[in-house]
Parts: C-alpha cells; sequence; structure tokens
C-alpha cells in the first residue's frame, strides 16, 4: 500500500498537469483554510453597501463588487470553503451509502447482489442532476439538503465499483483461507475487503470531486442549492445573471473560480487513475 | 445471442419499472398540495375537494400509482397542473427544440473531438497529447451556464455576431414562419425553402450549439484517445507496423474501425448528457425546448410535468444503454460471453 | 503531418461555416414590412390559462385583446368605459344590476353577441369555479330581459361594476363553442380585436385582427401582434433598444437606468396595485407576541429598500392598502426604522438582546424579494435577531405556510400581492380575514373585530364608498396595531417601450395589459 502511494508520488512529479492539478488544489485548501485573512472583506459574505453597487473591477475590489456593494473577490475566496465543504461532505455521504451496499452486495453475492443490483440500476437511469434537482427541490433547497441531494444520485457509482471488487477480492486466497478458518464476514469486510478497494475509491473519488462541486455550483444556479447571501459560486454566477450584460465582473469571476477547481480536480482525479490503476497504465506505456 | 438480448431486455424493463416508482414516490412527496393548486390561488375548500377526487388524489399511494401507469401506457400522461394541459402534448411541443439542439451541438463536438483524441494518442505523450487533454479535462470542467453567458458576453454583446437568445428571429417567425414538418427548424425550413427562416434558425442555434459541444467534445476527445491507445497497443496492429503498413492507413482500416463501439457509447452517453444539461442552458438562451420545461415544472413544482420529464429522459436513458449494449454485443462476442 | 494539415482544414472550415451564417443572419433580418405588427416581450409565459372562465395568470395580457368585458374601468379618472355593455344602472340599494348590450358584435366564431351570451358566460364561470370565479360570489341569478338588455340580481349590495370590469373571470365568449376540451386545445371564442393565429407552447402567441371587430378598422392599428416570453430581463432591454420589440412590461432597476438614455426608448412608470407583503406567524414564539412583532416593523430599512432595491421606484407602503386604489387612507399608521424603538419594544416583550432565530420564506428567483431580505437581515442581526433567508418555489413556499402545525412553518411570509379586481377588499380579506381553511392568510390572524369592518365596508363599497374608506382605514389601523404583518413597498411598474409606439395608456386594473388596437406605430 504505502509502496504503491509512494510510486505515486514519484509518477505525480513526472507528469506537468498532475503537478499543476495538485496545486492549484493545494492552493485551493490553503485559500479556504485561510480565507478571514486573505479576504479584503471578511464581512462581505453577508454584508451589503448599496451605496457601492456595480463597482468595476479596480485595485480596491480587484473581482469588482455585486449588486448590493459587496466585495466579489472575497466572496469567491469564501466560496472556496463551501465547495471543498460540499465536496468532502457529499461525497462522504455517497460513499457512506454506496460502499457498504457494494460490498454486500459483491460479497454476498445471489439475491441479495440481485436486489441491490436493480435499485442501483434505477438511481443510474436517473441522469445524476436531474435527480438531484428533484431531490432538492423536495427536500426544500438550501446548501445542506442540496449535498444530501448529490450523495443520493451519486452513490450507485461507488456500489458499482465496491461490488466489483468485493467480487474480485472474495475470490482471492486469503479471503478463501479466512473463510476457512472461520473469521466472521464482518471481519473479513473490513480486513480483507475494504483495504484492497482503497485504490480504486480514492481514484473514484478524486475524480467525483470536481463534478460535485460543478453539480452544486448547477443546483445552486438553478435555484435548487444554496441560498443567498451564501457566497457560493453558482449562486453568484445565478444572482449576476441579471446584471451580466452590463456588469460583466459579477458573473465572470465566480465562474472562473468554479472552472478552475472542477479543472483542478479533474486534473488530479485524471492524473491519480493513470498512477493508480494499471490498466491505463499498460495503455500508456 | 438470443438469450443474452432477452436478459438485458427484461433488465431494462425491471429498471424501467423502478425508475417510474422512484419517480412517482419523488413527485409525490414534493410539499405541495397539487388540488389546491389545479383550482388556483383563491379557490373555496369545496373545490379543492372535488378537484382531489378528480385527480385521483384522495386514493390510496399504490392505487394512483396503478392508474398513473396504466394511463401512461395508454398515451396519458396526465395534465400539467399549470397549464391543465395534456402533459404529453406539452413534451412533444417542446422536445423537437432540445433535441435538434443537442443533435447540432454533437455534430460540432464529435467533428472536433474525434480528430483531436486521434491526434493525441498517436502523439502520445508529447505536447500536443498534453494540450488535448488539458483541453479535453477543460471542456468537462467547464459550468456550462457559464459559458453560456461568457459566450453571450463575448459574441453578442461585444463582437455583436451571433443573436443573444431565442430560437428564431421573431420578425422571420411572423413574416416567414417554418411550416412544422418535423419540428426542427434547420429542416424544416430547408425542406420548405425557407431560406431566411434557415439563416435565422442557424444564426440562433451556433451560441447555445457550442455551449452544448464544450463537455461532449472533452469527453470525444478523451474516449477516443482512450480507445486509439488501447487499440494501438494490440498486437495486430503492431504486427501491421512491422509489416511496414502506412500509418493513416493503420489508423483509417483497423483501429478506427474497432472503435465504432466506444465511439458509440460516447454518442449515446453524450447524448444523454446533453439532455440534461438544456436544463441548465436553455433559459439562459430562451431556448423554448425540454429542459426549459422542465425547468420551469420544478421550479413550479407541477407534478405531473415533472414524473413527464423526469420518466421521458430516464426512459430515453435506458433505451440508450440498451440499444448500445445490444450493438456492442454484435460488434463484439466477448461481452455476450462476459456478461453471464 | 497529421494534426496541421486537419488543424488548418479545421480552421478553414469553421471560418466558411461563420461566413455563411452571417451572411444567412444577414439576410434573415433584412425582411420586408408592410405589415405593422407589434411585438409585446414578456417576463414570464404568456400562455398560462387558455380557457376564458378560468385564467387568473398572464395570460390577461394575450386575453384582453382577445376577448372582451362589459365594461373597463379606469382607476384614474374612476370612471367605467363601455365596452360590451354601453350603459348600465343600478338599483338603490345595489342589489340589482342591468347592462344594456352593445348592438353587432360578432364573436370570431362566427356568433353574435346578446343577453343570452352574456348570462351563459358568466354563468359558465360561476360554474366551473375556476380561478377568480369568486368575485360573482354576490350574484344570486342572472336574467335575460330582452336579446341586449341582461339584469343580475345579488344576494347582497356590491359594486357589481367593479365585478364585471375585473381582469379576470368576466370576459364573454360564444356560447356555442364554449367547450374546455377545445379552449386547452389552443382555440378562442371571444369578440375582442385580435384572434389567435399560431402559437407555440405557452411562451409565444402571435395574434391577427379580427376584420368583422365591431370597433372596426379605420385608422392606424397593427395588423398582427406577437407575444413572446423572455425571462431574462437583460436580453428583453436589448430587443427594446435594438427596436426588435415594442415594449416590455417589466425591468430591473439597473436595465431601467441602463435605457434611460436611450433616445429610441420611453420608460413609463406608473404606481401599481402591487405591494410587497411580510406576513408574521402569530401562531409560533417569539412571533406570537404582539410587542415582537410590533418591534420587527420598526426593524425594516424601508428607505434603504426605496432607494437601494426599488431605486426610487416605488414607496414606502402605508398599511395594507397600496397608494393609487381607492381605500389607500393616510390616517393609517406608518412605520419608520427605528432600532432604539424596536430594542424597547424587544425589552418589554423579554428578548433584551434578542437571541432567537427566524425563518423568512420568498419565492427563490425573485431579486428583489432577495435583496429586501437581505438589507432587513443585517439590521435584525444588529438587535441579535438571526434571520434564516429561505428562496422556495411558490409552491413548496405555500405549502410550508399551510403545514398542520404552526410550528413547522415559517416565522415570516414575504410575497406580492394584488387585488383581484380593482377592490380593497382583495387586500383586507385575503390577508388578514379569520380563514377557516388557511388559505392566504399566513400570519394566521384572527380577529372578530376585523372581521367584522371589513364585511361592513365591503357592503358600503357599493352605496357610500367615502364611508367604506373610513371604515377600512379603521381595520387598517387595527393591523397596524395587532402587527400581524404589513405591506412594505407600494410598488411602481415600470416599462419600457420604444418611443414609436403611440395609444398606449397604462391601466393599473390590468396590470402587464397593452390594449393592441388603441396602439399604432409612427
Amino acid at each position: 500500500m504505502i509502496d504503491r502511494l509512494s510510486n505515486a508520488f514519484r509518477y505525480i512529479k513526472r507528469s506537468p498537469l498532475t503537478v499543476t492539478g495538485s496545486s492549484i488544489v493545494f492552493l485551493l485548501i490553503l485559500v479556504s483554510l485561510l480565507a478571514p485573512w486573505i479576504a479584503p472583506y471578511p464581512k462581505d459574505t453577508g454584508t451589503s453597501h448599496i451605496e457601492e453597487a456595480f463597482h468595476s473591477p479596480r485595485l480596491k475590489h480587484p473581482f469588482g463588487t455585486d449588486e448590493l456593494g459587496r466585495d466579489i473577490f472575497s466572496r469567491v475566496i469564501f466560496g472556496s470553503r463551501i465547495s471543498l465543504k460540499v465536496g468532502v461532505l457529499a461525497i462522504g455521504l455517497a460513499l457512506l451509502i454506496g460502499m457498504p451496499l457494494g460490498v454486500i452486495a459483491g460479497y454476498s453475492g445471489g439475491a441479495i447482489d440481485e436486489v441491490i443490483m436493480r435499485v442501483t440500476d434505477t438511481f443510474l437511469s436517473f441522469p445524476s442532476l436531474l435527480l438531484a434537482m428533484a431531490i432538492s427541490a423536495i427536500l426544500g433547497p438550501n446548501l445542506r439538503n442540496a449535498m444530501i441531494a448529490i450523495a443520493i444520485s451519486w452513490w450507485p457509482w461507488y456500489t458499482r465499483l465496491l461490488r466489483s471488487e468485493a467480487i474480485s477480492v472474495r475470490e482471492r486466497d486469503f479471503v478463501t483461507a479466512a473463510k476457512a478458518v472461520g473469521a466472521p464476514w464482518g471481519r473479513i469486510l473490513f480486513k480483507h475487503v475494504l483495504p484492497n478497494s482503497i485504490v480504486p475509491i480514492i481514484v473514484q473519488a478524486s475524480m467525483d470531486f470536481g463534478g460535485v462541486i460543478l453539480t452544486c455550483a448547477a443546483l445552486s444556479f438553478l435555484g435548487l442549492g444554496a441560498q443567498p447571501p451564501t457566497p457560493e459560486w453558482g449562486l453568484m454566477t445565478s444572482t449576476g445573471r441579471t446584471f451580466f450584460l452590463t456588469h460583466w465582473w459579477i458573473v465572470t469571476f465566480p465562474g472562473i473560480a468554479i472552472f478552475i477547481s472542477v479543472f483542478a480536480f479533474n486534473l488530479v482525479g485524471d492524473g491519480l487513475r493513470e498512477i493508480l490503476d494499471p490498466k491505463m497504465r499498460r495503455a500508456r506505456r | 445471442m438470443a438469450s443474452y438480448i432477452v436478459r438485458r431486455l427484461a433488465l431494462a424493463i425491471v429498471v424501467m419499472i423502478g425508475v417510474s416508482i422512484l419517480t412517482f414516490l419523488l413527485t409525490r412527496t414534493i410539499p405541495s398540495d397539487p388540488a389546491a393548486r389545479w383550482v388556483g390561488p383563491h379557490a373555496r375548500p369545496e373545490q379543492v375537494a372535488s378537484a382531489r377526487i378528480k385527480l385521483g388524489l384522495d386514493k390510496p399511494l399504490y392505487v394512483q400509482y396503478y392508474r398513473y401507469i396504466r394511463d401512461f401506457l395508454h398515451g396519458d400522461w396526465g395534465h400539467s397542473i399549470r397549464t391543465h394541459q395534456p402533459v404529453l402534448r406539452e413534451l412533444f411541443s417542446y422536445l423537437p427544440a432540445s433535441l435538434e439542439l443537442i443533435l447540432f451541438g454533437m455534430v460540432i463536438a464529435f467533428a472536433l473531438g474525434i480528430p483531436l483524441g486521434i491526434i493525441s494518442a498517436v502523439k502520445n505523450g508529447n505536447t500536443i497529447d498534453h494540450l488535448s487533454r488539458v483541453f479535453s479535462i477543460a471542456g468537462v470542467a467547464l459550468p456550462t451556464f457559464w459559458l453560456a453567458m461568457i459566450l453571450q458576453l463575448v459574441f453578442f454583446k461585444e463582437l455583436k455576431l451571433f443573436p443573444l437568445a431565442g430560437r428564431l428571429d421573431m420578425m422571420t417567425s411572423v413574416i416567414s414562419p417554418i411550416e412544422c414538418v418535423t419540428g426542427f427548424y434547420l429542416i424544416d425550413s430547408l425542406v420548405t425553402c425557407n431560406f431566411a427562416a434557415f439563416g435565422s434558425a442557424l444564426y440562433h442555434i451556433v451560441l447555445p450549439g457550442i455551449t452544448l459541444a464544450a463537455f461532449p467534445l472533452g469527453l470525444s476527445a478523451r474516449m477516443t484517445r482512450a480507445t486509439m491507445l488501447e487499440i494501438l497497443g494490440e498486437d495486430y496492429i503492431r504486427t501491421a507496423r512491422a509489416c511496414g503498413l502506412r500509418e493513416v492507413k493503420i489508423l483509417a482500416v483497423y483501429a478506427l474501425r474497432n472503435a465504432i463501439g466506444p465511439v458509440l457509447t460516447v454518442g449515446a452517453l453524450t447524448f444523454a448528457y446533453s439532455l440534461v444539461e438544456t436544463f441548465l442552458i436553455e433559459s439562459v438562451f430562451a431556448w423554448p425546448g425540454l429542459g426549459y420545461y422542465a425547468s420551469n415544472a420544478i421550479m413550479t413544482v407541477d407534478y405531473p410535468a415533472i414524473m413527464g420529464v423526469t420518466l421521458l429522459v430516464a426512459f430515453t436513458y435506458v433505451l440508450l444503454n440498451l440499444i448500445v449494449d445490444i450493438t456492442l454485443a454484435f460488434l463484439d462476442p466477448r461481452i455476450r460471453i462476459s456478461y453471464t | 503531418m497529421f494534426e496541421e494539415r486537419s488543424g488548418a482544414k479545421l480552421l478553414r472550415t469553421a471560418s466558411i461555416f461563420l461566413l455563411v451564417v452571417t451572411l444567412f443572419g444577414v439576410l434573415a433580418s433584412t425582411a420586408p414590412g408592410q405589415l405593422q405588427i407589434g411585438v409585446y416581450i414578456y417576463s414570464a409565459e404568456v400562455m398560462i390559462g387558455w380557457d376564458p372562465s378560468d385564467g387568473f395568470s398572464d395570460e390577461i395580457v394575450v386575453m384582453n385583446n382577445v376577448y372582451e368585458r362589459l365594461l373597463n374601468y379606469d382607476p384614474v379618472m374612476d370612471e367605467f368605459e363601455p365596452v360590451l355593455a354601453t350603459h348600465y344602472e343600478k338599483s338603490a340599494d345595489a342589489k340589482t344590476w342591468t347592462f344594456y348590450l352593445r348592438k353587432g358584435v360578432k364573436f370570431h366564431t362566427g356568433g353574435e353577441l346578446d343577453a343570452e351570451a352574456v348570462k351563459f358566460s358568466i354563468e359558465r364561470t360561476i360554474e366551473r369555479g375556476q380561478g377568480a370565479a369568486f368575485i360573482w360570489d354576490p350574484v344570486d341569478y342572472i336574467e335575460v330581459v330582452d336579446s341586449y338588455t341582461v339584469r343580475f340580481y345579488l344576494k347582497y349590495p356590491a359594486a357589481l361594476d367593479l365585478v364585471a370590469a375585473a381582469a379576470y373571470a368576466a370576459y364573454i365568449f360564444d356560447p356555442d363553442s364554449a367547450d374546455h376540451e377545445w379552449f386547452i386545445a389552443g382555440h378562442e371564442a371571444g369578440t375582442g380585436p385580435y384572434m389567435f393565429e399560431s402559437y407555440e407552447g405557452i411562451t409565444r402567441m402571435l395574434l391577427t385582427k379580427f376584420e368583422g371587430y365591431w370597433g372596426g378598422w379605420e385608422g392606424k392599428h397593427f395588423d398582427k401582434v406577437l407575444f413572446n416570453t423572455i425571462p431574462e430581463s437583460s436580453t428583453r432591454r436589448l430587443m427594446i433598444e435594438s427596436g426588435d420589440a415594442d415594449f416590455t412590461n417589466r425591468l430591473p432597476v439597473t436595465e431601467i437606468e441602463a435605457l434611460r438614455s436611450k433616445a429610441n426608448v420611453e420608460i413609463v412608470e406608473i404606481a401599481s396595485y402591487q405591494n410587497l407583503v411580510a406576513q408574521f406567524n402569530t401562531e409560533k414564539p417569539p412571533l406570537d407576541n404582539k410587542l415582537v412583532r410590533k418591534a420587527l416593523a420598526y426593524t425594516i430599512p424601508y428607505d434603504a429598500i426605496i432607494e437601494g432595491v426599488l431605486k426610487g421606484y416605488g414607496r414606502q407602503a402605508r398599511g395594507v392598502i397600496p397608494y393609487g386604489l381607492w381605500g389607500y387612507s393616510e390616517r393609517v399608521k406608518q412605520y419608520t426604522l427605528s432600532l432604539e424603538t424596536a430594542r424597547c419594544l424587544l425589552d418589554e416583550a423579554g428578548y433584551p438582546n434578542g437571541g432567537f432565530k427566524l425563518l423568512l420564506t420568498y419565492v427563490s428567483g425573485d431579486a428583489q424579494e432577495r435583496r429586501v431580505a437581505e438589507l432587513w437581515k443585517e439590521q435584525l442581526a444588529k438587535l441579535g435577531i438571526e434571520l434564516e433567508i429561505r428562496g422556495m418555489p411558490w409552491d413548496p413556499q405555500w405549502a410550508l405556510a399551510r403545514s398542520p402545525d404552526p410550528n413547522a412553518r415559517q416565522d415570516i411570509f414575504v410575497m406580492y400581492w394584488w387585488p383581484d379586481y380593482t377592490h380593497p377588499q382583495s387586500f383586507m380579506l385575503a390577508l388578514f380575514a379569520t380563514e377557516e381553511e388557511i388559505s392566504f392568510n399566513l400570519d394566521y390572524y384572527s380577529n372578530p373585530l376585523y372581521d367584522s369592518l371589513i364585511d361592513r365596508a365591503m357592503q358600503l363599497s357599493a352605496t357610500d364608498r367615502e364611508e367604506a374608506i373610513n371604515v377600512y382605514a379603521e381595520a387598517q389601523n387595527i393591523v397596524m396595531e395587532d402587527m400581524p404583518g404589513l405591506a412594505i413597498y407600494d410598488m411602481a411598474y415600470v416599462r419600457a417601450k420604444t418611443v414609436t409606439l403611440k395609444g398606449y395608456v397604462d391601466n393599473a386594473s390590468y396590470p402587464h395589459v397593452v390594449f393592441w388596437y388603441n396602439c399604432y406605430r409612427e
């Protein structure tokens, strides 16, 4: 395991794109942690100054101000916290639902497997955004419910992944051996199946991170996610939509923030997959 | 083969039933009173009560579901709460606009994405490969709703090249209205030799088309690249190379033929993805399509309309998957075996 | 080699494509213009309802050009204009109303207007009981006196002329064609100057002139009128600016400011009957305490809202009845922003440092409501009150307000209100009168004294309007004292139209309606 990870680091260093991606991600995390100190107007997440509305970008407000006179630069910085939080929590929740189901399906097989997989198929037949939209509308649109909605539309992927991993692990010698000596299946799951599935999960989750951020922004854009005055990037583009032709900066900067962070996570995910997934490596040779 | 198809069909039907149940439950848990909506905001309680009976909302859930499916199969998808129009008729009036846009976007995407993917596979590992990889990952990372606005800013406001929104110039729509044949403006106007309308329609579809192409462009490029790499690594290609066949011929004859399967998959995936993506961009471009209809339905909690759209989209998903799987099975016998 | 060649080819193809597209675009935009076509771009869907009895939504902007009523009401002059009725009279007790019909009026469907048609139309509307049909509640029965005379007998005194002139549920249509299925399949049976020509979904409607219109087609008129839904305000602004459209109904103030300087655009600003209402949940702590509710009324930054959000296109409301609608009275108490007073009231109520949380709901997507809420939130924060602002689609917002458990509901409900017909009762009854089943009294307020006052005012309005206004003022002051809710501001409607569009007169009784027959282009 450690061996594989240290191998991975060596590969990362060789791929400039992955390095770029990881640096942006690192920067993003740093910005979100230090947001209250970096942002020039940390209070502008909530406070408005109508008299300063619609200032174009200038030294005092590098990204300009919005329709309530709030500093967009500060709000974009604080937005990174929300996007990261959504990414972590939504994927975490999806993993929490998806992994056990997948392991159970793969490990037990038979009717249980069949039922779980048909439910999974059903969920996968919905475009994830559509499902998330519907669920968010039902639960009532706010950031927390948007995260739940994303998780609900996302878990089946992990179920599928874990199931196939569990099936392949199930056949391996050490698991058969553990079974033979009568180890309880819960223990087999946690000691053998899960650890062996960690790598593909990391790859999948890192690839999904960008997608989740994008979905959350899309939900907020549609009014089904974060609510004002939350400095969520998608919401900022949505509220700026009324004014964007006359005040371009209101939508442009939050959108760039979404794009850069999703892009960075996708680069990392892509890089990780090529590094950790041996099948891909062979193809690259 | 036959047994595979039967099994695959059965699976699709099970999933469709699952989808319909899930959709039904979702729309019924919406915190809303459809009967009150049906009669309008100032109705008296007894009107609401009678609407509840009329809409069958007084019956237990499973009866409501049974009735819904029964009517659904007979082509009655219920009536929109908001407009009181049959949902199926409304869907059909909005669908062609979206289909036209999606197909247009896909044409742009594949026309650019496939060559890009091939180039980056052939030049695996060098700068061009890296660039194309950046490009394709960027396409996936773009928030389309934002891209739509940026394109409007650049091409409409600054360059004044393309119109801001809509499907047709308003005056054109009045002076030389398009006769409806297929519902696709580009085709209908050409078939009826209505060139003014054709021009206007083409003019209007470019920006939303490009927006919609951003994701499939990246996707098709990446998929083409991956497939090409896999195939180029196969033994018979290496043999061909060793035999001194020209690179271009290898690409065209051997590699591409084997790439049909993945391309088909990407096509289906893209189509499905674009269908949902229209939810985000059609409102920006005031494009009167399915996405516009769907987001309105969700915003106004028009549950028969939501059901209709969701089922239509989800069934399209299932069907596309089915078609792709069966075609792939025809193309490649290994799938049939590995499936069972 | 491979990539270079294909790259160049790509570039070439792309540029040719661009050229062709631009060419076609130019071709398309130069079209002959013999026909006079009026274009109205509307912010919402134009064809929500198709049945003239049921329609209770934005379709009135189209329907008012296709269907007609007995009367139209001009609120500025406080006069009725004869439309299908040439004149009318009422009995002294305002319980019997006789309308004399115009002769020679034809329906688009071929029939001719007579008293039977009027009786049928109104009765059908009442029987269907949809939309705004409730405005006919006073009617006991309708009598056809002769072919061109129709008489309404009422259960109680009411201003039936105002009802007959209502924007909704008062259209007269051809009895021979009146079938719900036929209507909603996209047909009409009106007498108005224009008929349906073609439509697309519910977002586009093209009308064409009805040759047999009783008003005739002498002089300048539009031949066709196009209604198009365009939600994006910036798009609408640009279309007005470029002259692609003649008229649009409402624009946010930022767009209006951008249009101010354009010579070919005219901004029309008029007082509307629409106001923004905040209703407090009087059944749930802490707002079940009158002192807290009054404190809240002192925390609203009225001036900042008028200046910052409305940019002056509107005024602070006084009481509940909007400025300009009869019934508005200067004698009603008006609140101002005063955090000190609010603090004192909170002190007295036992919340010296605030310390509670309130949930405000509004219709998501409404930028003005959102900004009002955000400004209010800042003031409340200064008193230690946390305001959660939740934008919801209308339906869930309304459903939450009607949940069985008062504690599960919101604390503050924000919405726009406008009258069903030109009568203050629309505000007084719906928003604060005791309700058996919750409908729009989302403050859940119940006060028998208030109820009896507005009942009296309603009946008085048919015979003695001055006295009715006095009683309404008294009732409004009860509301201002008990503070179950209040109107924050009365909106001004701001329309943008091209300078060349003439003959347009705004009528607040028919919100957003353009009577295209009266308009022409210069």
